[in-house]
């Protein structure tokens, strides 16, 4: 299992290099000068001022030095000085990390206890109405954009019957985490990350089920007399239950891509709002920094995925 | 008891009374044709492209109102019948919603069909090459496609949006460009497995050249379900098309998108609730329709998949 572990983490090697390569491309390629963004147009700024500001921000270095020193920076987490709120980048990101992860768990949550049921209701009842039901019901949410079925989230349940606000994340002037101010608030947002799940895994477990249910090890519990229950749940829904680990990484790009979306229709002060603030407001320090930090996020759930899928079926090692 | 002689005479009739010989497609237009639902879904997408092709001429002469065209007397004006340009009511500035639409499914559709163009070409040239040269090749194509498969791809696509203003035709270049993950891998493996058939080591016996078995043995066996792919390639790449302009960093206005028409979504809660449904609807049932035709088309290309639902599964979200 050692080996396998430090395999996968050297194969991870060039991998990471890509990313930050292809990030460090993106951000020098724009047309966008980040020294004439920083100055107010305005002001009287001599040519000299520009070049100070630029060699103090290490842009007048020759390219692969500065590569180098995003490679550290990056490493290190030192995204400098927000340009908007002249604040560390990564200090404003990690205060922000609490609001994000709040409602992410909680739509996650919910996602898998509603979803995973539905995807076993569909596969015993293959080709019967509960499939069929199902079965457009996960194509129509999956048709459906995130911000419009948000925007309809807030025209029918929060305007036509209250039930939840808006927005925002709690009533003005109250400031708290764990009370029914913030858990009103989180209806609409938690809904909304777990029409992701609802949509995605019915179709992933069904699938699961269907082929476990072929196995022979099946008819042989079955055929041993094991009562249908025991079968169930202890042959079936263990082994169909792989997939859902192993997809976590596929279910977190969905809920990267979300967070924008979700915070934005919500107006929630999360990482995503930050990160939309942060392009309205061209404050370099803290894209980039989001940009790395959430590929790198990314990349360490591929790898855990990888992992749990080695620990759960060890087939995988062989290879 | 017939002798069998007989038996295969009686098929060989059978056969010819139903059709002379049936191709593998037309065989699968008999079966798409036979499918209503696949048919419907068609019927209206092709409705949707007459009407977005048609949108100047309809808007010169039947609704007399351009796209641009602002009457402030008339914002938030509800859906009336009195007005064909008001049928589908006005907007904040008082512009006609319904010319506005139809400007939006131009782009909607441009960058589905245009987009998922720029995906199959790259995806299939670089799957069926990785594919079929192995090697080196093969490496790089696979370390570039897991390198940018750790990217959030979404924050990458804001990040390009904010750097250039996309318009119609450089947005899905770009959305093409960091698309082809799906489509190559799949290429790939399925020129794995053709490689090593005879007929190709038969074309090579006979001095056929690498492009030609690849192009004219190879690639015509993937193409059945490339096709698939390419129909939810196209339904992904409207929702994320949407998503971006509705951020405001995908369509830029004046040009009006489905997913533009709702950034401003708050502000239409209390006084225009008909400009957030008829785009959203609409962005829906187009990418419904795609989906439902990619299943369809599925069905008819490979019965043994029927009733395995996929609709949206590789091609949503780039996820």
């Amino acid at each position: 299992m050692g080996r396998f572990i430090a395999r996968r983490l050297l194969q991870a090697i060039p991998t990471v290099f890509g990313i930050m390569l292809i990030s460090f491309i993106l951000l020098r390629i724009s047309p966008a000068d980040p020294v004439k963004l920083m100055l107010p147009s305005d002001a009287e700024i001599t040519e000299e001022d520009k070049d100070r500001l630029r060699t103090s921000l290490g842009l007048n270095k020759p390219l692969p030095v500065q590569f180098f020193d995003f490679v550290v920076q990056s490493a290190t987490l030192d995204f400098g000085k927000s340009f908007y709120y002249n604040r560390p980048a990564r200090e404003m990101i990690f205060e922000r990390i609490p609001n994000s992860i709040q409602p992410v768990l909680l739509g996650l949550l919910v996602g898998v206890v509603v979803g995973i049921p539905l995807g076993f209701v569909a596969a015993l009842n293959r080709g019967r109405r509960p499939d069929h039901a199902i079965r457009v019901s996960s194509v129509l949410l999956n048709s459906t954009p995130d911000f419009f079925l948000g925007l309809l989230f807030i025209l029918f349940l929060a305007i036509q019957f209250k039930w939840f606000p808006i927005g925002s994340m709690n009533v003005v002037g109250v400031d708290c985490v764990f009370c029914w101010d913030r858990a009103w608030h989180l209806i609409g947002p938690v809904l909304l990350y777990a029409n992701g799940s609802i949509a995605f895994y019915p179709r992933l477990i069904r699938t699961e089920v269907l082929e476990v249910l072929g196995q022979d090890f099946v008819r042989t519990a079955r055929a041993k007399g094991l009562q249908e229950r025991v079968v169930m749940s202890g042959h079936v829904l263990r082994n169909a239950l792989i997939p859902v680990v192993t997809n976590f990484g596929a279910i977190l790009t969905i809920v990267f891509a979300g967070n924008v979306i979700v915070e934005r229709v919500f107006n929630w002060p999360g990482l995503g709002r930050l990160f939309f603030d942060s392009l309205i407001q061209k404050d370099y320090p803290i894209i980039q920094a989001t940009l790395v930090m959430s590929a790198g996020l990314l990349l360490i759930s591929y790898i855990m995925r990888d992992i749990t899928y080695a620990l759960i079926d060890p087939r995988i090692k062989v290879r | 008891m017939a002798s069998p002689a007989v038996a295969v005479e009686a098929t060989v009739r059978l056969g010819e009374e139903r059709r002379a010989s049936a191709s593998f497609w037309s065989d699968a237009w008999w079966r798409i044709r036979h499918d209503p639902t696949t048919m419907a879904a068609i019927a209206i997408l092709l409705v949707m492209v007459v009407l977005a092709v048609s949108a100047d001429v309809l808007a010169d002469n039947f609704f007399n109102w351009s796209f641009s065209r602002q009457d402030l007397t008339q914002s938030y004006r509800k859906p009336t019948l009195d007005d064909p340009a008001f049928w589908m009511g006005a907007d904040n500035l008082g512009r006609s919603q319904i010319v506005r639409l139809l400007y939006g499914a131009r782009v909607s559709l441009f960058v589905g069909f245009f987009g998922m163009a720029v995906t199959m070409t790259l995806g299939v040239v670089m799957g069926v090459t990785a594919g079929y040269f192995r090697g080196k090749w093969d490496d790089f194509v696979v370390w570039l496609v897991s390198t940018l498969n750790s990217i959030p791809l979404f924050f990458l696509f804001l990040i390009i949006g904010f750097m250039f203003r996309l318009n119609a035709v450089v947005l899905p270049l770009f959305l093409g460009a960091f698309g082809w993950f799906s489509i190559c891998n799949f290429a790939r493996g399925q020129t794995f497995a053709l490689r090593e058939r005879d007929y190709v080591t038969a074309a090579r016996t006979i001095g056929a050249s690498n492009v030609r078995i690849m192009s004219r043995h190879i690639f015509p066996n993937v193409i059945p379900l490339l096709i698939v792919l390419a129909m939810l390639d196209v339904g992904g790449l409207i929702l994320t098309e949407s998503a971006l302009s509705f951020l405001g960093f995908g369509i830029q206005p004046p040009q009006p998108s489905w997913g533009n028409m709702l950034s401003d979504a708050p502000n239409f809660y209390f006084r225009g609730s008909h400009l957030i449904y008829f785009p959203g609807i609409l962005i829906s049932l187009t990418v419904l329709c795609t989906y439902l035709i990619g299943d369809g088309l599925r069905d008819a290309l490979d019965p043994r998949l029927r009733g395995s639902f996929s609709a949206g599964g590789a091609a949503r979200r780039g996820r």
